[in-house]
């Protein structure tokens, strides 16, 4: 997902100790005996983009949904980031049977699983089929809506014909009565069949996604996400939403129709989830958390001058990454400088420029950072340790390989457009590349935008990119999930057929070769074959140089001295609410 | 702050000429000015912050460290916190590694350059505003004063961050900013002045002599106005320093690549606890600046109107 600013950012888990296996890191939060009871104190700045989970599609709004909601498989929670990446049933009573030429899956309901209407409701195979009819709405459809047509057979069909129907609860109820998706078929109430376009190796891992949650007969009565809808959540998982004050206050209560035995998953430890938005500062959210009058950071991060002091707290924890974040992107499309940017060698040459360890350091340093040489970040599918092909010894740049280069290419006085955004540390990265740069003889003209403008006026925005208002950009990326994750790394950052006004394929490239592997890659039928094409494409993808890859983020988190039984989730950055207890 | 009785002032007081000679106003004004230890203090710490300005290049090449230069391998540690005063940064660094000391120095040139400029811009327009609504009265007067009124009730921060953001930051558009939110008050003081001048004898006097309005305004009410200006002028430019310098804290002022104070306080923010030279430098700086000006605006104001009152006893 793109990296919104406020929330959290970084990326996917793995334990701090990797190389050590099972150190004292393993179990972050001690384990033991659980101790039920009490209030768990959250505390943060922002609101949830969506409550919906059709629709939520930021960190922060998954971790609420793991408390409230279930999917049909979903990721257990372990502190083994191998093991938290791995698709389990959950609603299903098992994982799926695949049919034998691999595009039909089965999924069996498991009984106990029950709604918390009054009276509390087993949930249905129609309950799944009626949450993915709802990705496809036209008032709020799921941001994650491609991965849904791109897979389920006549998804693509039910979408486009949806966003014709009436924007009211009515007319979505009627639409999806009348309307079937063609792959999507409830056998009977315990029995869910979804058909397939093609295989896809990751197609469990898309089903993993909160977007696939169950929805209830009474969501009918409400238009998706909208206020209606969010005082009337109606609640599968161990806590139900007891208050929820946009912007200012969510309070999780026990949720009494749940119980453990049909939830292989998730606990019910704490009594309530007290989570109080509205402040904005991650340095008092840091007092908060050491002071004990908080438990855990709801999106503000560990702030990076507390790094250095925190080594050693039991309470503070680092997560191995995966992203690109930043990355620096070029506009293949720029009419600048007689297209320099074109020029596959001016591209590599800035590749040699950029001190990576520099930009590390703006993010709290080598610990908390991972210097990335391909388009692939580690922890992702395709990623190559061996294809690093601009790779500067110490990752500090050489600016005198990238003048020769530039000089080799017949290229001298470079000025380059270099938006950046205002918050966060965006304006420390752009002035640490534009330093760079101008070590190598290229001028950078900083551009200050707010952090809408700076993807709709400049890296998303097909005029302008065309026009040239922009060169370079540094953006951050995040996928959606780890492990076979190619769907989202690769397809959404260098697949050039989809480039379209709003594309995350900033720059507008578009390799043939590497489209013709990215396909292969998607349908493979398994996940090791899939790796096999994905690591092929980032070879090709870092020969043409379309990016800079910089550095992927690991995540510090910090909990109070209360909070035992830490398990970090890496979905959503945090850890999981629904492991922990309180001391 | 109390000030002492004259006899700490000697040192002050410019020798009394040895023969009787008429004294004129402004000598008179600059006699009372010498006397007032708090102006001349300000005026002398004035002198430093200017004489630092114009030397920061020098400073550059005795460091070696260009304002701009990042050095993250000796100005960071490796988990990106900024290095403490020393031998190689003096101040220390600032959080991509830059000399936070010669940051300082290429700053003041900012503050001085933004806070100079448009106080002289504020002041020309508001000179001239003020005296054609004044002078003139009648439509005009009641056009330029609402106009006046407009711009002084603007949220003017708000309307900068909206200029700023539409029009790029850089420079002159600061000045320019600043400048057109600054003369209003210079107008009004000015078109205040004039009505009441207006009506005196002298100028009626030089009508009378056939003196056209352009050179009445210009020959006979300007040299009466140069006191209020001064002091007001003196005033505006603290304001327009913090004014700068509150923009660049938001990120809205000049490139974020140029020093300047308000710039280096906003990236304190994230590190003041573990680095609070950050801090505390460039603030120091911005006091020393505003209080410095607004003391000398003060004893000019006393100087020039010896009738004032005074708060505080200077003499």
């Amino acid at each position: 997902m793109k990296i919104r600013d406020g929330v959290a950012l970084a990326a996917i888990v793995m334990v701090a100790a990797a190389c050590g296996g099972h150190e004292d890191h393993a179990l972050p939060g001690g384990g033991g005996i659980p101790q039920p009871g009490g209030t768990l104190k959250v505390v943060g700045s922002g609101d949830v983009d969506h409550l919906d989970p059709s629709s939520s599609y930021t960190v922060v709004a998954y971790n609420l949904n793991r408390t409230w909601t279930r999917q049909l498989v979903t990721y257990p929670a372990s502190n083994d980031f191998e093991k938290a990446i791995a698709v389990v049933p959950d609603v299903a009573e098992s994982l799926p049977e695949i049919s034998g030429d691999g595009r039909t899956y089965t999924f069996k309901i498991r009984q106990g699983v029950r709604w918390n209407t009054k009276p509390a409701r087993q949930v249905t195979a129609a309950d799944f089929v009626r949450g993915l009819k709802r990705l496809a709405n036209p008032v709020q459809p799921s941001g994650g809506i491609s991965y849904y047509t791109q897979t389920i057979e006549g998804m693509q069909e039910f979408f486009n014909a949806f966003q014709k129907a009436p924007k009211t609860a009515a007319g979505i109820a009627h639409f999806m009565a009348a309307n079937q998706i063609k792959g999507v078929r409830a056998v009977d109430a315990a029995t869910l069949e979804i058909r397939l376009t093609n295989k896809a190796s990751d197609f469990l891992n898309i089903m993993a996604l909160p977007f696939a949650s169950p929805a209830p007969v009474e969501y009918e009565k409400f238009v998706p996400d909208g206020p209606d809808f969010r005082q009337n959540t109606i609640s599968l998982g161990p806590y139900q939403i007891g208050n929820y004050q946009a912007g200012r206050t969510i309070l999780l209560v026990r949720n009494p129709s749940w119980n453990q035995e049909a939830d292989p998953v998730r606990h019910q430890y704490v009594d309530r989830i007290q989570i109080t938005l509205g402040q904005e500062s991650a340095d008092v959210v840091q007092q908060l958390l050491e002071a004990g009058l908080s438990d855990l950071s709801w999106d503000q991060p560990v702030p990076t001058s507390a790094i250095q002091r925190l080594n050693g707290d039991p309470g503070f924890h680092v997560y191995e990454g995966s992203s690109l974040n930043p990355f620096l992107v070029f506009n293949l499309q720029s009419p600048n400088n007689n297209r320099a940017l074109a020029d596959v060698k001016v591209r590599q040459a800035i590749n040699y420029a950029v001190n990576k360890v520099a930009i590390a350091q703006i993010f709290g340093g080598p610990r908390l950072n991972t210097v990335v040489e391909g388009a692939i970040p580690p922890g992702s599918i395709g990623f190559d340790a061996d294809v690093k092909p601009y790779m500067v010894p110490g990752h500090t740049g050489d600016p005198a390989k990238c003048r020769t280069m530039l000089a080799q290419a017949g290229v001298s006085g470079l000025v380059l457009q270099f938006p950046y955004r205002t918050t966060g540390n965006h304006a420390k990265v752009a002035q640490s590349i534009a330093g760079d740069l101008g070590k190598c003889g290229i001028t950078s003209n900083l551009i200050a935008t707010s952090p809408d403008d700076f993807y709709g006026r400049y890296l998303s925005s097909v005029a302008k990119s065309r026009e040239g208002k922009w060169d370079i950009g540094g953006p951050g990326w995040l996928p959606d999930w780890y492990g076979n994750n190619g769907r989202s790394v690769v397809v959404p950052l260098f697949d050039g057929r989809n480039y379209t006004e709003g594309s995350t394929n900033y720059g507008a490239y578009n390799n043939p070769a590497v489209n013709a592997l990215i396909d292969k890659a998607l349908t493979a039928g398994t996940e090791s074959a899939a790796a096999g094409y994905w690591k092929e494409a980032n070879a090709m993808i870092m020969a043409d140089a379309p990016i800079v890859p910089v550095i992927s983020q690991n995540v510090p988190t910090f909990h109070s001295s209360r909070v035992q039984n830490a398990v970090y989730s890496p979905l959503s950055q945090q850890f999981d609410y629904t492991q922990l207890w309180l001391g | 702050m109390s000030l002492t009785d004259a006899s700490a002032e000697a040192e002050h007081v410019p020798e009394e000429a040895p023969a009787v000679r008429g004294k004129g106003p402004w000598r008179l004004a600059w006699e009372r000015l010498a006397r007032d230890r708090a102006a001349m203090v300000s005026l002398g710490v004035i002198a430093v912050i200017v004489l630092l300005a114009l030397l920061a290049p020098v400073f550059a090449a005795i460091t070696g460290h260009d304002p701009q230069a990042q050095f993250p391998e000796t100005g960071l540690t490796p988990e990106g916190l900024p290095v403490g005063p020393g031998s190689d940064f003096w101040l220390g660094a600032d959080s991509l590694g830059r000399d936070l000391f010669i940051r300082i120095l290429y700053g003041a040139r900012i503050s001085l350059l933004v806070g100079l400029l448009s106080t002289l811009l504020a002041t020309v327009f508001g000179i001239v505003a003020g005296m054609v609504a004044g002078f003139y009265g009648g439509w005009v007067d009641g056009v330029l004063a609402r106009v006046l009124d407009v711009v002084l009730s603007f949220p003017y921060l708000l309307v900068a961050i909206v200029l700023v953001a539409a029009l790029g930051a850089s420079v002159p558009l600061m000045i320019f900013v600043i400048a057109f939110f600054s003369f209003a008050a210079m107008a009004r003081v000015v078109r205040g002045q004039t009505i009441a001048y207006k009506e005196r004898e002298f100028i009626e006097a030089a009508r009378s002599m056939g003196a056209g309005k352009v050179r009445t305004m210009f020959v006979d009410v300007v040299p009466n106005l140069i006191a209020p200006v001064t002091v007001l002028a003196t005033l505006l430019i603290p304001t327009s320093i913090v004014f700068e310098a509150t923009l660049s804290f938001l990120g809205l002022g000049v490139d974020p690549r140029t020093a300047s104070w308000g710039a280096i306080l906003a990236d304190s923010v994230d590190f003041y606890r573990v680095a609070p030279g950050l801090l505390v430098f460039p603030a120091l700086m911005l006091l020393l600046t505003t209080l410095s000006f607004n003391l000398l605006g003060d004893g000019i104001r006393d100087a020039l109107d010896p009738r004032s009152d005074r708060l505080l006893p200077g003499k």
